[in-house]
């Protein structure tokens, strides 16, 4: 299992895990790793890896975090596909996001309307 | 109708917060069926609508999924359903696969799943009105073209909503050319981005543009969701509501007891004295009347539940309490059965079925018992009435305080217990939380009713009969054998509960209870509430209900110590003297391991609890 720990399903290099995303800031999603936080086995990392695939956290979706609890941040809720999802920093930590910062759409573009822009 | 023929079977399949229940409602109006599906206790929702031919239509709501690789219980049962795996439950002859057209995308995804299938499919886009409010824009022709199916528009919640989707059903013209067996495939991680392309691709067919975001929800989230002020409105919503459970219900509780009393009075004053006359104002009467009694609260309670449900709040305090919970190794999901266990533990140890991780989901059905449910009011409201005086302590009235104490002491050691549970759990299997926060909307009042109607049926039907059933026959165990003649003593005394009670004082005595409250714990085995009742009888009252509490009130508080009345209240916040409760978790988790371990712990914590409370009050009064 360690070995396996944090390796890319898809997606690529220079990222940042969702859960470090501040309050407001608008990201891509490039990749999907088998979340080293969650300690219990292979199942239960790639079924949380494929649930979160089939809501919608897809390479190209674009994301923001629209509320974080308490300090730590635990859990924050994330708005995708015009949808939101209230995840654990342990399932967030899963997701791979480029921040979308300088790019020319995040400005015309709103929040959410993540699914049809890859 | 041909009798050869059987109706058409069609299930809604769709994501959860989709309208697919407020769809099914709109299909089927009231004709509906509600059961559990064999062997598990999924809720099975079925219904039926006329058609023109005569055929008819029998509707499947299945349990919202996001997808056929199932989490849940509930996400297995829709793709057993759907695969026909299931044992007296066909595959669907059509499924309607129901899609919010404002949350096109992850609908659509699961669309694409179930048409893989190879069963015939019709596409619901439901919630149009609020897509085209929101300028969303979707060719519903192109989008058919592309999927192969038929794709109607649907607005679930208005009259004649569904009307363009049963002229679809009923013109038939969904046959699929192919048919074969379902099959499903599992997916891949290759898999599942081809469905991705493959739905981005029907996207752009269907000219699908994305809704304008509603800059109120923004807004209303960063309140509901904020570290503080968040929490500081659901503790106002939750106070609100419990507020309305005790001062709402008071009138119609007033009423169906008034009206229990005086059906036993007519029947009692219309048929000969003896055996049976007391069986059916005692036993039936009076016992259906104990149960009857707590509707309106129940009724309440759920109007709260499903009104915060149908909002999209309720998944927004999973999530505010989420950290919380996770201290003591519960799920923020746990936040509504937990919420549903105030009025009662059956309905929120049902409502568990929602919890993915089976150690949750255990660690949640075992503390449910230790919220205060309704049946607890009546022996709180007599005691504290007897014994605790009514006086001011600062703004609050003393009654109240210890009545809120109850209810945190219930809170706070089932958090304790669920630390306990954590600690002694082998592997900790992760259970994700991943929870959608679905848009705000008006809570529809058709579907509150609807929803409303089958609680009062499944109270009334389920638990009704359990208890009718044990009450007659705790009023032949107090009733037989009858005092020999010459018999001084309460002619309870004489029976096989008394005998019991007679027996158990000997267990009670150190906790301070004296032999009355002894026997009116046996019959309250098998319903907290029926202990007043029993109570009542012990004290050679012959009124029912609440007369009778009245008029016990001022027994207890001449003949008890402050001690043993404090006492009895401790063991009521633990004791499990519920049978129908026990028989449910016996249901739910297919084995008597759980409710013996569940009956044992409460028992002895409740024991522990009386004995020190007992013990402290008596060396301080």
């Amino acid at each position: 299992m360690k070995s396996d720990a944090s390796r890319p399903v898809d997606g690529d290099r220079r990222q940042i895990a969702l859960a470090q995303l501040r309050r407001g800031q608008v990201a891509t999603v490039s990749g999907l790793v088998e979340s080293a936080a969650i300690d219990s086995g292979r199942d239960a990392s790639q079924s949380l890896v494929t649930r979160l695939r089939d809501l919608g956290f897809v390479p190209g979706a674009r994301c923001e975090v629209v509320a974080r609890m308490w300090l730590g941040g635990d859990p924050i809720a994330v708005r995708i596909g015009g949808s939101t999802f209230a995840l654990r920093r342990a399932e967030a930590a899963a997701v791979r996001v480029e921040l979308a910062l300088g790019q020319a759409r995040d400005v015309v573009a709103h929040a959410g309307s993540s699914a049809v822009t890859a | 109708m041909d009798a050869t023929v059987t109706p058409l079977r069609i299930a809604l399949v769709g994501v959860p917060n989709c309208g697919k229940t407020a769809l099914f409602n709109r299909l089927t109006g009231s004709r509906q069926k509600v059961a559990n599906y064999p062997g598990v206790t999924v809720e099975r929702r079925e219904g039926e609508r006329a058609t023109p031919d005569g055929r008819g239509m029998r509707v499947l709501d299945l349990p919202g999924t996001y997808s056929l690789n199932p989490t849940t219980l509930d996400e297995a049962i829709t793709r057993d359903v759907l695969l026909g795996r299931l044992a007296d439950t066909p595959a669907p002859e059509l499924v309607v696969c129901v899609v919010d057209a404002v949350h096109l995308p992850i609908g659509l995804r699961l669309a694409l799943e179930v048409k893989r299938l190879g069963l015939p499919m019709v596409l619901a886009l439901n919630r149009m009105d609020v897509a085209r409010r929101r300028s969303v824009h979707i060719d519903a022709a192109k989008l058919s073209a592309e999927l192969g199916v038929p794709v109607v528009a649907t607005i679930a919640v208005k009259r004649g909503g569904a009307d363009a989707l049963v002229e679809v059903i009923e013109a038939g013209t969904w046959i699929a050319p192919r048919a074969f067996a379902p099959a499903l495939r599992e997916h891949g991680a290759e898999d599942a981005e081809q469905m991705q392309r493959d739905m981005r691709a029907l996207l752009a067919a269907a000219g699908y543009s994305p809704p304008r975001e509603n800059p109120w929800s923004g807004r209303i989230d960063a309140l509901l969701l904020h570290p503080v002020a968040g929490l500081a409105v659901l503790l106002t919503v939750l106070f609100v509501m419990f507020q309305a459970v005790f001062s709402w219900a008071e009138a119609p509780m007033d009423g169906i007891e008034r009206a229990m009393n005086s059906l036993g009075g007519f029947t009692a004053a219309h048929m000969p004295a003896g055996p049976l006359a007391s069986l059916l104002v005692n036993g039936v009467i009076g016992g259906a009347g104990s149960v009857l009694v707590f509707l309106p609260q129940i009724v309440i309670l759920f109007f709260f539940i499903l009104a915060l449900e149908d909002s999209g709040y309720l998944p927004r305090a999973a999530y505010l309490l989420d950290r919380l919970m996770g201290s003591v190794g519960l799920s923020g999901r746990a936040f509504i059965p937990l919420l549903s266990s105030h009025a009662c533990a059956i309905p929120g140890i049902m409502a568990t079925r929602t919890i993915p991780n089976w150690r949750d989901r255990l660690t949640t059905i075992m503390i449910a018992p230790l919220m205060t449910c309704s049946a607890r009011l009546p022996v709180y409201g007599l005691l504290i009435a007897a014994l605790i005086p009514a006086r001011s302590v600062g703004p609050f009235n003393l009654q109240g305080l210890v009545l809120f104490t109850l209810y945190a002491a219930g809170i706070v050691s089932a958090l304790l217990v669920a630390f306990v549970m954590k600690q002694f759990a082998r592997e900790r299997q992760y259970s994700p939380l991943m929870l959608e926060l679905p848009d705000f909307q008006w809570p529809n009042a058709s579907n509150l009713v609807l929803g409303l109607w089958e609680r009062v049926k499944i109270f009334m039907s389920r638990v009704g009969g359990i208890i009718l059933a044990l009450m007659i026959v705790l009023w032949f165990l107090s009733s037989y054998p009858e005092p020999p003649p010459g018999a001084t003593g309460p002619a309870i005394q004489y029976s096989l509960a008394g005998r019991i009670g007679a027996l158990l004082e000997y267990v009670f005595a150190p906790i301070g209870f004296n032999w009355q409250i002894a026997i009116a714990l046996v019959p309250g085995l098998a319903a907290r509430e029926v202990a007043v009742a029993a109570l009542g009888t012990v004290y050679a009252m012959s009124a029912a209900g609440d007369d009778l509490s009245a008029a016990l009130e001022p027994v207890i508080s001449s003949t008890w110590s402050l001690a043993t009345g404090v006492s009895l209240l401790a063991w009521y916040v633990f004791a499990p003297q519920c049978l129908s409760t026990l028989a449910v978790v016996k249901r739910e988790t297919n084995s008597w391991r759980y409710p013996l371990i569940m009956a044992g712990y409460l028992f002895a914590l409740a024991y522990l609890a009386s004995f020190i409370t007992f013990r402290v009050v008596r060396a301080w009064a």
